[in-house]
Formats: C-alpha cells, structure tokens, sequence
C-alpha cells in the first residue's frame, strides 16, 4: 500500500506513484503513444510553414514595390494551400490517435478502480470510507475523464505549437527567438501566482456548490415537510446564504481568471514588442528581411492563444493529478488475504461460540454469545435498539470479525472458506436498500448471471412480487433505480428478497428488511421474506412480533446478551421479557 | 408573442439591464482592442521597419502598449460585469423558485419528479443566467466585427469586401461538418454517461452487492459498459478530429486566398506591405467574433426552453383553496370530517377528533395517503369538508391551520444541520420531553458527536428507525393543539415501540392526537380507533373491542 492510510480515509497515491501507475498503463500501448506524439508534432511542425510563407508574399511585394526583379505570387501561394490541406490532414489523424491512446488508459483505470474498490471488505467500507469512495467513483473519475478528453490533447497540441514556434523562429533569426523569450518571465511567473490559488478556489467552489445542491435537495426535495412545519422563511434565508456563498466564490474565481489574463497581456505585449524592435533593428541592419520580421511579428501573434490556454489549463491538470492519486490510491490497495484452501461449508448449519465484540476498547457491545441453528431452522432476533443485534448477524454473516469467540457455518469456521465462497454459502440482506439503475431483468441477474427470464419471474412469484412488475409500463424491461422508475420502499425490499433468491444461498439473515415500508407494506414484506428464506437456515432481526410468532425459534438480546431463548409459545408461557411484549403487542395484557 | 418562458426571460434580462449595458460598453473596448493589435502591426511594419525610422517605432509601440491595455482593462470588466448580470438574474429567479415551492399553497410541484424540480432550480437557471452573460459578449462581437471590417475597406475594398464576404461561409461551412459530430457527440455523452451513472450505482450498492455475493457479476457488467463507452468516445473523438481538421484546412485555405489577393494588390501597389499583413492577421482574428456572433443562437435557444421550464413552475396553479382567516384562540383542538370524499358525491368519511384525545384510525394504504394530504392540506377533498373548532379548513390560511394542526407523515424529511438543529426548528418551548418520549435521546447517544451530529442529506446518515425517532421527536416538540401522526414507528423495534406508545400519550395529556397506523402498540393507548373500508368508516371502538369483535380489524391489525 503506498501513500498516507489512515484509519477512516481510504489512501491516497503519492504524485510519484501516479506517475509510475500512468507509464504503467502506456507501457503495453508503447507503439501507439509514439505514433500520436509523431503525427502531433509533424502536424505542428507544417503548421510553422504558413508564418514564412506569408513572409515571402510580403517580400515578393515589397521587391515588387520597389522595382526589383520578383519571383512568382503563385509558388507561396500554393505552397499555403498544401500547408493547409496536409496540416489538416495530420491533425485530424493526431487527434485522434491521441484521444485513442487516452481514453483506453482512462477506461483500464476506471474498469481497475470498480474492480478495487468492489473487493473492499465491507468492515473497510463501514469504517467511513463510504462517502469517499463514492465521491471517488464519480468526482475523481469525472475530473480524470473530463482532463483526458479535453485538457489532455489540448495541452499536448499546445506545447507542440510553442516548442515549434520557437523552433521556428530560431530558423528565422536567433535573436528573434531571444526577443520572444523575453515574454517567458511574466508567464511563469503568473502561471505560478495562479496556480498557487486557484487549486484553493476550485476547491472552495466544488464545497459550496455541493453545499447549495444539498440546500436544494432538502428544501425542494422536501418541500412538504417545510410546509407542513411552516419552516419556509428559515430555508429561504438558508437558500439565500448558500446562493450567495456560490456567487461570491464564483466572482473570487472571475476576478482571478481576469487578473490572470491581465497578466498574461502585459507578457504578450511584451513579447509582441520585443519582435517588433528585434526586426526594426535587424531590417535595418540588413540581417533580415520585412518579410522575416513579418513572419516573425505573426509567429508570436499566433501563440496567444496556445500559450493563455496552456497556462490556463494548468490547474485542471493538476486537479486531475489529485483526482488520479485518488483513484491509484484505491487500486493500489492489497485485496484481504484469501486462505489457500478454502473450505466449503458442509450444511447450512450456523454456530457461534462465544462471540464478544467491542468497537472501542473496554466498551463491549456483545458479551459471550452462544447460538446454535441447525439447518434449515428459522431464528428470529428480538431485543431493542442497541441491543447488538446488527453487529450479531454482521458477524455471523462474516462480514464482520468478532474481538472474541468464533463462528461456524457447516462446521467450518468463517476464516478458513473465504470471502468469495463464504458469500455464497451466506447471505446478508441488509436495511440498506438500493435498487441498481438499469433494467429490473440486469438488477436481477446481478444475483444470478445465468438465470432465464423464466427463473425471474419465479423468483419474483415467490416474493410476491411478480404482480406489481407485470404492472410497469415495460414489465421485467423497465428502467428502475436513480434515473428510471421510481420503487416504493416495499417494492425495492422485495426486490432485494427476490435477488436472494436467485442468489439462493444455503443461509440467508436478514436485517431490518421489512422496516420502513408502513405498516400495511411491512405485513406483506414478512410474507415476501418468509417465502424467500423457504428452504435455507435463517436468522431474521424482528421488527414486528408476528415475525418471531412464527419463526421456529426466538432469541431475546438485552444489552449484547442472549437473555432468552427458545419458541414462541415457550417463551411466552415462560411469562418473562418477551411475553411482555408480546402481551403489549397484543393488547391482551 | 409573450409565452410565459419569453417573459421570464425578458424578465430577468430587464432585471440586470444597467449591468449588461455596462458590461457590454467594456466588450466593446475589448474587442475593438483585439481587432486593432493585427491593423497596429501592419503600421509598424510599414511606418518603422520599411522605413527605418526610430521615432515612428516608439510613437507605434506606444500606441500598441495604449491599445494592450485599453483591452486587457476593457476584458476584465467586461467578464465581471456579464458575471454580475448573471449573477443577479441567478439569484432572482432561485429565490423565486424557492419562494413559489415552499408557498403554504403548495401545487409547484404538480406532475414534476423531486429529481427533474431540482434540475429546474439548478441547470436550467443557470441556462437564463448565461444568457445574460452572453448579452455582452454578443454585443462586443458585433463591434469587434464592424472594427475589422472598417479598418479591411479602407486599406482597401477589394479586399475587405473578400474577407467581410468569405468568412461567414467559412464559418457557415465549419457548422455544416460539425453537424454530425454534433449528433455522434449526443449519442457518446449518453454512453459515458452511463458508464460513469453504473460506476457510482454499483459503488453505492457494494453493501448489497457483498451481502448476496455478486461483487464478481457487477465487476463484468462494468467492464462491458465501460467497454462501450470507449468505443462510443473513440468514435465521437474521429468525428472530432475530422471536424478540426477539416476547420483547420479551410481556414489555411482561406488565408492562401488572402494571401493571393492581397499580395496580387500589394504587387500592383493598390495597398502597401504592412496592409497586406494587417489583411492577413484581420482574416485570422475575424474568425472569433463571427464564431461567437454563431453561437449565439444556441445559447439564446437554450435559455428559452430553461425558461420555459422555470415559468412552469412559477407560474402552476395552487394545489388548494386558500383562505386568509387565522384560527380563533385558543385553539380547542376539535378536529372535524364531513361527508369527505375523494370524488363529489363519492362514500364519505365521518369522524370527530375529539379534544384532548388520542384516535386511532386505521386505514389502507391509499385512503391513508389521500387523508393524510387532506389533513395537510397538500390538496383538497373531491367532496365534503374539514373543519378545525367548527371553521371549515378552506376559510383559513394554510399556514396559520399548520401552526394548529401538523400532520407528519411517517416518510417526513429531515434536514441538513445537525441534530439538535432539527429538533429544535419547530420546536415550542423545552424539546427534551419531546426528544425523551420519542425515544430519540438514544439516538443521540448511539452517535459520534451526539446531538451535534451533522445529520446528511434528508437523514440519509442515520438509520431508518433513528430517522423516524428523530422525525416523531421534532413533531412532538411542535406541540400542536392538533397533532396527526402517520406510522410513526415502523422502522423501531417492538420493545422501543411499546414504550413510545405510553410516553406519547403522557405528552399529549390535554391535547389532540391522531394516529394513523395499524401498529397494535399504538392503537392500544388510542381512546378510540375508527376502521376505514372502501371511502367510509366502516367501525369504531376501542383497540380492545374491535380486537374481540372486528374480525377483520384482527387481521388487519395482528396478522
């Protein structure tokens, strides 16, 4: 792992490792890169053709004016027009060869960072590396992408064009190069006073306007709830400030690129200037002719426009730079150790023996847990809040390690089957529900790749849901999650049961996956996670006492203890803390 | 021909008129500057190096320094004065936005996705803002085109009239090749788009993709997107290339013909050596001003059918009947339904809340929703009316009726801030009894910073049951005379329930409550629950009593 890693942040590649991970990514399109850069550069080299050409017509003129023997108009002339055609010719294929070679790099190193960050263990993930690598996944990619599509070539073709002019104007007369070279100090100069500041503004900008999005997201987004808590005046006022806020970093950022530009007038006058005097001098002297200085005057007009837009494209590549180290980092993270040998779990079987847990030191959130579900049984876990039954079944379902204790599935224990059989043999459905953008039938052969349309629909039969899906407008077609179809949060719970059961997992525990769905969706929910878990052991985190009515067994946690344990009826007959609750649920008490 | 789009338009341009005239006098320095830099070479060319003469350098690069700073001075407050037209027209019409949405009439967001309302309120002000922004530029163009142009006819007609002639077509010709790229261009963006929409979705989902163990078939699917997009680009990017290259060729072409002219002008001495260089560096720098001038259209094009979208919202009718009478005080809290209908003349709900009391009604889904939204005054009843202490709801003002009756419906937002600060929004008084009878004080303990906690967008950070503790909190400390709650612990547990149920109604001792749920913890400390079946109340009772009687309310309630 290289860069800094702390605990929370997910790491961040140093500027040289990104340099190694990019000569890394071309190395195999070696060929290819020599290629572009050739056609680029022979492409800005005919375009230097034009400056003295012009510079022969206006010789041609002037030897003309003065009644000196001439050649003919038509050789420059001409000549221009083939500039013309054949520059045209090798940018068009220059370009294009540049935006192959960096847009292959930028999709291997997208594909590698899914692919990285995707085999995360989920403990990483939790530790609040969440929103990081989110806004990794879409903030850095999209800075990389945009970099490569629009400052990459742009900055090549750039430094091409300057490289060559003074090539060129070298070829001209040395000292004109020397008078253009006079520029050079101011550009650096403000190319290093904007860059110092402008990575800070940006930065500034892209908070605040997520922070005004955010404002947006909740007072439009939640427009109903400001209403009905006449809470309109605070968030207008709170609308207002965030607005204001944009606008004014947004004018920080316009009196920065003007005060940029401004500067970087003064350094082509003084360029402009300096050729001038240097041809003045040299045309009088007789070392050169009008039409050299000429030639020389419009070579340096034309680089206006490639050196402001180089200088000016500065910071995007650095930010890109940053976002690159972002995403190097991610991929450069070493995937958690696999054993050797992994073992298959036997049966569906679930034992824990002793399984103590604390997330900080001397704060235990689970004390000595024993469970034993045989194959096939059905659990349900009940207890309040904090009780510990989220951290139970995320350590039962190995995503989590517990400080103390073991747990076994099939009589194998979690460390020695592996993460990747291990999520095979056990399934966690969590609360979190999330319905992936694209077609129901793709979000369901996420589960199972293979399966037929035929083995959706049952799996949605067998969630009852199938009739709500032959309801949407293109049936399995439809285009659902962010962008598509809208779900209800009963729908998407449903969904997420129906892709357990195209994954079809000896073991399946479910937490809080009727929750949030109102009361009359939560009922049908239970239905749904009671015909999914048919066939396969499970432990379900029981919201509703109906749930654990049913189940074969109950377990009753009070302050990361197992304080009960048994069936539904014996419990109940017991008289102790569940037959409270169920005597409250009922009413009957 | 005034559509409601054109007049906010227009609108919004009157707005910031004087920053824009402003704006637009500097761009015209500006460009009149950049226009004059090749004409200025051109006479040193001929005023000092044809001639050799040392004073007529240094008086022409005065002038040449003059006229550098004339342009730079004239460009910087050229762009911060468009910027602040822009600004102004920005922060106009999102405060009206956010005024007309958050209106206590509500109905902006009739037939609009959350999602498409916050596009409105960003991307398509931001389109009518760059109008705006655009104003000085075009007009500069305009000026900088006129400057050239003069400057070309009077070295000489001939000339001027090839170049003033022969750039638009050229420019009318670089349109016509970019018009497939334009169309490949659309396609590739979907495409990349999509690639970058699946990264981020599946990033999202990892949790879910790792719980049934399809982290390996989501590592695929990605890679064939990615794939796609890659093949869409490369082909968008030959498109492009094409495109450039193309431009780049006509262009160079059109300078050989300037060259031809201008030199077969200057062999004949109808024009001197430094013109045909202005000449030549004028036909390069025309190019500019003629592009803007082009894109122009577009810019003005998009700004419209923003502005479309915006007047839509601004200008949607009210979703209820508003009156402006303010609730007598004190409010007695007596909540009245009569005959209220989805449809005229359709079955019709009949219920009194009594003051002081909690009633439970229980409801399906839909006649749930339609209720709730009565009761909130989010739209009216098709027939029938509603009535607080005996005044019917459409005599009152909305927002007034809110401060006597909050509905919070069990999906209720929360907001950005922290903790504390939802709660103590709305609240009237001390929230703690509030906080601790909702269960939500655990809420606070379970979290890194406590009540200080930042909550993220809409409560998305925390957990669905500490996002309805807190939800019922916040309404609790409100304390309404009124107050109606929909399924306000769905996402709790059983045990938290129970003790909800108990402080609930403790806290609401002298007060109404209307609880909207088939949760049997919360029916049970109800005074009274009415049944709702098919539009009209089908039984009433206590919890008890229905259970024993009401088979259907047994399995509604306990199943």
């Amino acid at each position: 792992m290289t860069g800094t890693a702390n605990t929370a942040i997910l790491p961040v590649a140093t500027p040289a490792r990104v340099r190694r991970a990019i000569a890394e990514l071309i190395r195999p399109r070696r060929a290819q890169a020599l290629v572009a850069l050739l056609t680029l550069a022979a492409s800005a080299a005919i375009s230097l053709l034009t400056a003295p050409l012009l510079g022969r017509v206006v010789d041609l003129a002037v030897a003309t004016q003065r009644g000196e023997p001439t050649g003919s108009l038509a050789t420059p002339v001409l000549s221009l027009a083939g500039v013309a055609l054949v520059q045209g010719a090798l940018a068009a294929l220059g370009f294009v060869l540049v935006a192959r070679l960096g847009e292959s790099v930028l999709a291997s190193l997208r594909e590698d960072f899914v692919d990285h960050a995707l085999r995360l263990p989920l403990a990483r993930i939790e530790q609040g590396g969440s929103g990081d690598l989110t806004s990794r996944v879409t903030d850095d990619v999209s800075t990389v992408s945009e970099a490569v599509r629009t400052a990459f070539p742009e900055v090549a073709r750039s430094a091409l064009v300057i490289g060559l002019t003074l090539v060129g104007l070298l070829a001209l007369d040395w000292r004109f190069a020397v008078a253009a070279l006079l520029a050079v100090p101011v550009q650096a100069w403000t190319a290093r006073w904007y860059v110092r500041r402008s990575g800070a503004i940006y930065a500034e900008e892209r908070i605040l306007t997520a922070v005004e999005h955010q404002q947006l997201l909740d007072s439009v987004g939640g427009a109903r709830t400001v209403r009905a808590f006449r809470l309109a005046d605070p968030h207008l006022a709170a609308i207002r400030t965030r607005v204001d806020a944009v606008i004014d970093v947004a004018m920080r950022l316009l009196r920065l690129h003007t005060r940029f530009f401004g500067r970087l007038n003064v350094a082509e006058f003084i360029g402009l200037a300096a050729v001038l005097v240097a041809g003045f001098l040299l045309v009088r002297s007789g070392t050169a002719t009008i039409g050299e200085a000429s030639a020389a005057a419009l070579y340096f007009a034309n680089l206006f426009t490639p050196v402001n837009g180089l200088l000016f494209l500065l910071d995007r590549v650095q930010s890109a730079t940053a976002g690159l180290g972002r995403l190097v980092g991610v991929v450069d993270m070493e995937p958690p150790a696999e054993p050797l040998d992994p073992v298959r779990a036997g049966d569906g079987s679930v034992k824990a023996v002793g399984v103590g847990h604390s997330y900080t030191d001397g704060h235990d959130v689970l004390h000595g847990v024993d469970l034993d579900v045989p194959h096939g049984a059905h659990v349900a876990l009940v207890g309040a809040s904090g009780a510990g039954k989220t951290t139970l079944a995320a350590i039962l379902a190995g995503v989590r390690e517990p400080t103390r204790g073991s747990v076994h599935i099939g009589g194998v224990p979690l460390a020695d089957q592996g993460q990747s059989l291990l999520r095979r043999t056990i399934a966690l459905v969590s609360q979190e529900v999330h319905v992936f953008a694209g077609t129901l039938v793709d979000d369901l052969r996420l589960a199972a790749p293979a399966a037929t349309d035929e083995e959706l629909r049952a799996a949605l039969r067998t969630v009852d849901a199938l009739g709500w899906v032959e309801q949407l407008p293109e049936g399995l077609e439809t285009v659902v999650g962010s962008g598509g179809h809208d779900l209800s949060v009963m729908e998407a719970q449903q969904l997420a049961l129906a892709r357990l059961v195209l994954a079809d997992p000896p073991v399946a525990i479910l937490d809080e996956a009727t929750a949030e769905a109102g009361s009359a969706g939560a009922r049908r929910l239970e239905g749904s996670a009671r015909a999914a878990l048919q066939g396969r052991t499970g432990i379900v985190i029981a919201h509703r006492l109906t749930q654990a009515a049913t189940a074969d067994a109950v377990v009753v946690m009070h302050d990361g203890r197992i304080v009960e344990h048994g069936t539904h009826d014996e419990l109940v007959a017991a008289g102790g803390h569940y037959a409270r609750l169920w005597a409250a649920w009922t009413a009957s008490g | 021909m005034t559509t409601p789009g054109s007049a906010v338009l227009r609108g919004s341009l009157r707005l910031t008129r004087r920053r824009l005239v402003v704006g637009s006098l500097f761009g015209i320095g500006y460009q009149g500057g950049e226009a004059l830099v090749p004409v200025l070479i051109g006479v040193v060319i001929d005023r000092a190096v044809a001639t050799g003469d040392a004073g007529g350098l240094a008086l022409w690069l005065g002038v040449l320094a003059a006229t550098f700073l004339v342009l730079s001075l004239s460009w910087r407050f050229s762009a911060r004065y468009s910027m602040y037209a822009a600004v102004e027209v920005e922060r106009d019409l999102r405060m009206r936005l956010g005024r007309r949405i958050l209106d206590p009439r509500g109905g902006a967001e009739a037939g609009h996705l959350p999602g498409a309302m916050i596009s409105i309120a960003t991307s398509d002000v931001r389109y009518v803002a760059g109008v705006a922004d655009m104003v000085p530029r075009a007009v500069a163009a305009v000026v900088g085109v006129t400057v050239a142009s003069v400057a070309l006819l009077t070295m000489s007609v001939p000339l001027g009239l090839l170049v003033l002639l022969g750039t638009p077509p050229l420019l009318f010709l670089s349109q016509l090749v970019s018009r497939p790229l334009e169309r490949r261009s659309a396609a590739q963006q979907e495409e990349a788009a999509q690639a970058a929409g699946v990264a981020a979705d599946l990033v999202r989902g990892v949790r879910v993709l790792k719980g049934i163990g399809a982290e390996e078939h989501a590592r695929e699917r990605y890679r064939r997107v990615s794939r796609r997009s890659l093949h869409a680009t490369v082909a968008t990017a030959r498109a492009q290339g094409g495109y450039e290259g193309a431009v780049l060729a006509l262009n160079g072409l059109f300078l050989a013909l300037v060259a031809l002219v201008g030199g077969l002008l200057a062999l004949h001495g109808s024009i001197t050596v430094g013109e045909l260089v202005s000449a030549v560096g004028l036909a390069q720098f025309l190019a500019g001003p003629m592009q803007s001038a082009g894109d122009i259209a577009a810019v003005w094009a998009i700004g419209r059918a923003s502005a479309v979208r915006i007047a839509g919202v601004l200008e949607a009718p009210w979703a209820i009947a508003a009156g402006e009478t303010i609730p007598a005080e004190p409010v007695r809290g007596e909540l009245r339904l009569e005959s209220v209908a989805e449809v005229p003349g359709g079955p019709g709900v009949d219920l009194v809340a009594v003051p002081g009391t909690v009633l439970g009604v229980v409801a399906d889904p839909p006649a749930a929703a339609a209720l709730l939204a009565w009761l909130g005054r989010e739209r009216d009843p098709g027939g029938g009316r509603l009535l607080l202490d005996g005044r019917p709801f459409a005599d009152l003002d909305p927002d007034a009726l809110r401060g006597a009756v909050l509905v919070s419906a069990h999906d209720a937002d929360l907001f950005g801030g922290t903790l504390h600060e939802n709660l103590t929004a709305v609240a009237a008084g001390d929230p703690s009894g509030a906080i601790a009878a909702a269960a939500a004080d655990t809420v606070a303990a379970a979290l890194p910073a406590g009540h200080d906690t930042a909550v993220a967008e809409r409560g998305s950070s925390l957990s669905g049951g500490q996002r309805q503790r807190v939800a019922l909190a916040r309404a609790l400390a409100a304390h309404t005379p009124v107050l109606v709650l929909h399924d306000p612990t769905t996402a709790v547990d059983t045990v938290t329930e129970a003790r909800i149920a108990e402080s609930l109604r403790e806290l609401r001792a002298d007060r109404t409550t209307v609880l909207l749920t088939s949760s049997p913890a919360l029916l049970a400390v109800a005074d009274s629950v009415v049944v709702l079946r098919e539009g009209r109340v089908a039984a009433t009772g206590t919890h008890s009593a229905l259970l024993r009687d009401d088979a259907a309310y047994r399995a509604t309630v306990l199943s």
